[in-house]
């Protein structure tokens, strides 16, 4: 598991006061930020699974944390990915 | 000229040499005006993510070429008239990545525990 600063170490600044509800919360960030990549391959079958888990839905920001531009570029890609029959449309 | 990647599935149940004649005929509409054709990439039958006219697999074909738009027009023209392809999708080449072998050629193991490892989508 990756950690980031930000993220709260456990025991430290439990005795802050925080402003939030959640005291240990990791931060979210991009994947696609960190590891610098640009380009998003629709023909990249198990990438395009991981993003439209169970029910085939597109994997939402406010979940994975991926950045606006990135999550653009994963909505094209699934969108290509499904008219060629590569990932499905629906699931149950 | 620009550069396209382009790719059609067929009918499951054409023999090797019809997808050649395919892949031959089309290879012309990009050459004879003087376009080029830098990738061929035959994925084989693969099981289709959902039944397309009650076919359960599908032969893919990944071309990457170089011509100028209208030739693409006509490439995709030539698809749609064409009943043995099922699918056909031409994009835009974005990246040079797109022109080395794509993800779907390479070996699984290796990405395996990739995408588990995203703190997100593991269980």
């Amino acid at each position: 598991m990756r950690t980031r600063e930000s993220g709260g170490g456990q025991g430290r600044g439990a005795k802050k006061p925080f402003k939030k509800k959640f005291l240990f919360r990791k931060k979210k960030f991009c994947k696609f930020c960190d590891e610098k990549i640009a380009f998003i391959d629709y023909k990249d079958v198990r990438l395009m699974q991981a993003f439209t888990p169970e029910r085939s839905k597109i994997f939402p920001r406010r979940i994975s944390g991926t950045c606006s531009r990135h999550q653009r570029k994963i909505m094209q890609a699934i969108k290509r990915a499904r008219t060629l029959a590569l990932i499905p449309f629906a699931s149950d | 000229m620009l550069q396209y990647e382009t790719i059609f599935v067929t009918e499951p149940t054409l023999t090797e040499e019809e997808v050649d004649g395919l892949i031959k005929s089309y290879d012309q509409i990009v050459v004879t005006p003087g376009g080029k054709v830098l990738k061929v990439e035959k994925w084989g039958k693969r099981r289709l993510a959902y039944p397309i006219g009650r076919r359960e697999e599908g032969i893919y074909v990944l071309m990457v070429i170089e011509c100028s738009p209208q030739f693409v027009k006509e490439l995709e023209r030539r698809y749609r008239m064409n009943d043995q392809i099922l699918r056909h999708l031409t994009v835009r080449v974005e990246n040079e990545a797109q022109l080395g072998p794509s993800p779907v050629m390479k070996p699984r193991p290796i990405d395996r525990e990739e995408i588990p490892s995203d703190p997100a989508i593991a269980p």
